[in-house]
């Protein structure tokens, strides 16, 4: 019994140290100690059920440490802010005042893509869209919207420049060429590598974050003319 | 916060009872069970054990694995009653040395299967 017990724990410490290490992709709306329950939970309860040979009191140990873990967990959160941060970590400001923060969505194992897929599926279809977004430590995204969003145009903005690469692909489905896009940071006294974000809209809308500075948006047609 | 110590402290109470009589009660069964074969043992080695001895054993076994089944894989306990049965055959037949041989094998089987079970850095990695 108390083998299974301290089994049960070395692999819920385990699956819960690899889960934080992921990064906040793989839980979904989920503190990640509760995503690390459901994930074995099932299996707990199915082995000893379908095999006979394995007496049910194995399943029932493993299922009572499992909620003993968890009520743990749950205390150990409301108790001090440490523990909350170590156990399910904090939250991420991925949008802030100055744009994109590249930084955070690192340390999260996420990149720009990701965070405007998420915005998407909030209904904001460009990075201008929200003052603030924020990864709760659940993995779900938290808007902040601009008053106006809705005022703009509606377009679909494409990634040209992703942490310092251009996207070849979306650089010819606007019909821009490397030697103009290298202009027109030129004139911004900027240089792909330093450029963290750019993205394009139908609109020719330009999002584009420098490294260190604040984010600062313009037409692409305006600024050829 | 109140219901979730409570709840905390029932499962841990149920989790350490569960673990205190588990390992005394599959122990007490596996030692009484070693005493009987050990006395099988001796009566074999005289070469004075009958068919009757070795069937009085499998009844105390059949018993003890009634209970024994909810604490310990099947498998294991399996493992007990096919070598059971072929002492029972063998001391039927009076072939004495084989008699011997099986119940060494039970008599080792009855001080390890419980070991395995116990709680030890080998058990748990």
């Amino acid at each position: 019994m108390s083998t299974i017990f301290f089994r049960t724990l070395i692999i819920f410490i385990t699956l819960m140290v690899v889960l934080r290490l992921m990064g906040k992709r793989q839980i979904g709306e989920m503190q990640p100690f509760e995503f690390v329950v459901t994930l074995i939970i099932a299996d707990l309860a199915c082995i000893p059920m379908a095999d006979v040979a394995i007496p049910l009191i194995y399943g029932l140990v493993a299922i009572i440490t499992l909620f003993v873990l968890h009520q743990l967990f749950s205390l150990l959160e409301n108790k001090s802010n440490l523990l909350k941060f170590i156990i399910s970590g904090k939250p991420s400001v991925v949008i802030d005042k100055n744009g994109v923060n590249l930084k955070e969505l690192k340390k999260n194992n996420l990149d720009i893509s990701d965070l405007i897929e998420a915005l998407r599926s909030q209904g904001f279809f460009s990075l201008d869209d929200v003052h603030y977004a924020i990864f709760e430590s659940n993995g779900k995204l938290s808007t902040l919207a601009k008053e106006n969003y809705l005022s703009n145009p509606p377009s679909i903005p494409t990634i040209l420049i992703n942490s310092g690469k251009i996207n070849k692909t979306n650089l010819l489905l606007n019909g821009i060429s490397e030697e103009d896009l290298k202009e027109v940071l030129a004139k911004r006294e900027t240089k792909i590598p330093f450029v963290e974000v750019m993205t394009i809209d139908k609109n020719n809308k330009v999002y584009i974050k420098i490294k260190n500075k604040p984010y600062f948006t313009f037409n692409l047609k305006e600024s050829y003319a | 916060m109140r219901k979730t110590v409570i709840s905390l402290i029932c499962a841990i109470l149920i989790l350490v009872g569960g673990e205190i009589f588990e390992s005394f009660f599959v122990q007490k069964q596996f030692d009484e069970f070693n005493t009987a074969l050990t006395t099988l043992y001796l009566k074999a080695d005289e070469e004075k054990i009958s068919k009757e001895d070795v069937l009085a054993v499998q009844k105390v076994w059949i018993l003890k694995k009634r209970l024994l089944h909810m604490f310990i894989p099947h498998t294991e306990i399996k493992e007990v009653d096919l070598w059971l049965s072929e002492s029972v055959s063998y001391a039927k037949s009076g072939n004495f040395e084989e008699v011997l041989s099986k119940i060494e094998v039970l008599i080792e089987m009855c001080e390890q299967i419980p070991n395995t079970f116990k709680l030890k850095p080998e058990n748990i990695l």
